[in-house]
């Protein structure tokens, strides 16, 4: 009898154990792929508010780089703005541009707390469901790409960056349209791979990296990086393609939402043709 | 009731050390410092493992939800606490554990602590790297993430003894 008892009480622990586990498990495996809530992340008011205070204090270290590159960013719009360019031709007409319409809605937002190290990281923005930004938009920085929308709450939203195991963001090759998956192997977080480049496609190293617009989150041609190794696989006839990121994500401040207006138009479609 | 503040107070201080100083060092992708085991490993001698468990479940809760590791820290913690009764044990002085005294560097000696919470450690670390990477293809990942992490962290855990405790009388 005191055996069973004891025997019981042991059971006991371990049933609460693998409860205990199970409730993690659950968490872990719901919130990496689609997230039902955002009380256990830091998109909650809760935490939001503790990391926009941190922020305050944190902004500060890396705002001469930050404000650079928001310089150089100014300099390059500036070179197309028309008044800033020299006419050719006089009394020039306005006219109603027919031709083209805006497609991408951009939204500025400040990243409060980011990891790089993790295997799988994530950014908080300090914007959410009330300046417009919902989940699967886009994300990128004056430099290049840096993720999409995971989940949003009111007043803050998760980005799950490009320095994830699961990405899978289409990107292309600038010059031969060769296209792939780009991926991260969690070491540097300076370097990516792309997969699924067949290597019948010649790679020169150093060609620039740039999205390929194709599940419009995206608009086509965002810097991404440039190619730094191409090394065969052996048995298999695909490249194994390193690239260096543009961007330095473990300083990086200031990004924008991309908003796709067309994406409702787009999906409708494709699932349209997709039952028929 | 002294003691339940203080109960408290560290629960909250190793949050925030963990959350708000350790995470925010990013010294590089193999070493990550966490000093929350610390706070399982000196909770008392005779707490019983069901409260021990629950307590490291709340605790690495609240470390995720403030990290965006969504249950990582609670999973690796919540092994950890179901080990550490095996652990102790397995390495139990001749005639047993004072339970006034704590499970600290200064009550128990150096060697003791050392193989203990060294140990329970590397578990700990070995764990959430595995449930962090999720694959059985990233093995050799996970142990050069798992050895540089753990002898940080029992290094940064030391001092923080040295700083937090005094010898119990």
């Amino acid at each position: 009898m005191q055996n069973l008892i004891e025997f019981i009480q042991k059971l006991r622990v371990l049933f609460v154990f693998l409860f205990l586990q199970g409730i993690a498990f659950y968490f872990y495996v719901s919130f990496m792929t689609v997230p039902k809530s955002n009380y256990f992340t830091t998109a909650s008011s809760f935490s939001g508010t503790l990391f926009e205070i941190k922020h305050s204090i944190t902004k500060h270290f890396n705002l001469e780089e930050n404000n650079r590159n928001l310089q150089i960013e100014n300099i390059k719009l500036r070179s197309k703005v028309p008044s800033f360019l020299y006419e050719l031709q006089k009394d020039s007409i306005s006219v109603q541009d027919t031709i083209h319409q805006q497609q991408y809605h951009y939204i500025p937002a400040t990243i409060i707390n980011s990891t790089t190290t993790n295997r799988n990281n994530f950014f908080t923005l300090n914007i959410g469901k009330t300046q417009g930004v919902n989940r699967g938009m886009g994300v990128f920085s004056s430099k290049g790409v840096v993720g999409i929308i995971h989940t949003a709450s009111t007043h803050f939203s998760i980005v799950k960056s490009v320095l994830t195991s699961d990405i899978n963001m289409d990107v292309m090759i600038e010059g031969n349209g060769a296209f792939g998956l780009l991926k991260w192997n969690g070491e540097k977080p300076n370097v990516g791979d792309i997969s699924g480049i067949t290597n019948d496609i010649k790679i020169a190293i150093g060609s620039k990296v740039i999205t390929r617009g194709g599940s419009g989150i995206f608009p086509k041609g965002l810097p991404v990086g440039r190619v730094s190794a191409v090394k065969p696989i052996e048995g298999k006839s695909v490249w194994k393609i390193e690239i260096a990121f543009s961007e330095k994500y473990n300083s990086l401040e200031n990004v924008y939402v991309i908003n796709n207006l067309f994406r409702k138009e787009m999906i409708m479609l494709e699932n349209e043709n997709g039952e028929q | 009731m002294g003691q339940f503040y203080t109960f408290i107070f560290r629960f909250l201080f190793f949050v925030f050390l963990q959350v708000f100083i350790f995470n925010q060092l990013e010294i590089n992708p193999y070493v990550h410092i966490m000093v929350s085991p610390l706070y399982i490993m000196l909770l008392p001698f005779d707490l019983s493992v069901i409260r021990l468990l629950f307590i490291s479940f709340f605790l690495g809760l609240f470390i995720d939800v403030l990290s965006n590791t969504f249950g990582l820290h609670a999973s690796a913690l919540v092994f950890m606490a179901y080990l550490r009764p095996f652990v102790f044990r397995w390495f139990a002085p001749r005639d047993g554990y004072d339970p006034i005294k704590n499970p600290s560097i200064f009550d128990m000696g150096n060697k003791w602590f050392i193989f203990a919470f060294g140990s329970l450690l590397i578990f700990h670390h070995l764990w959430f790297f595995a449930m962090e990477s999720f694959s059985i293809l990233e093995f050799l990942l996970i142990l050069q993430k798992t050895l540089p992490s753990t002898l940080l962290s029992f290094i940064v855990c030391v001092i923080l003894q040295t700083l937090l405790l005094k010898k119990s009388k």
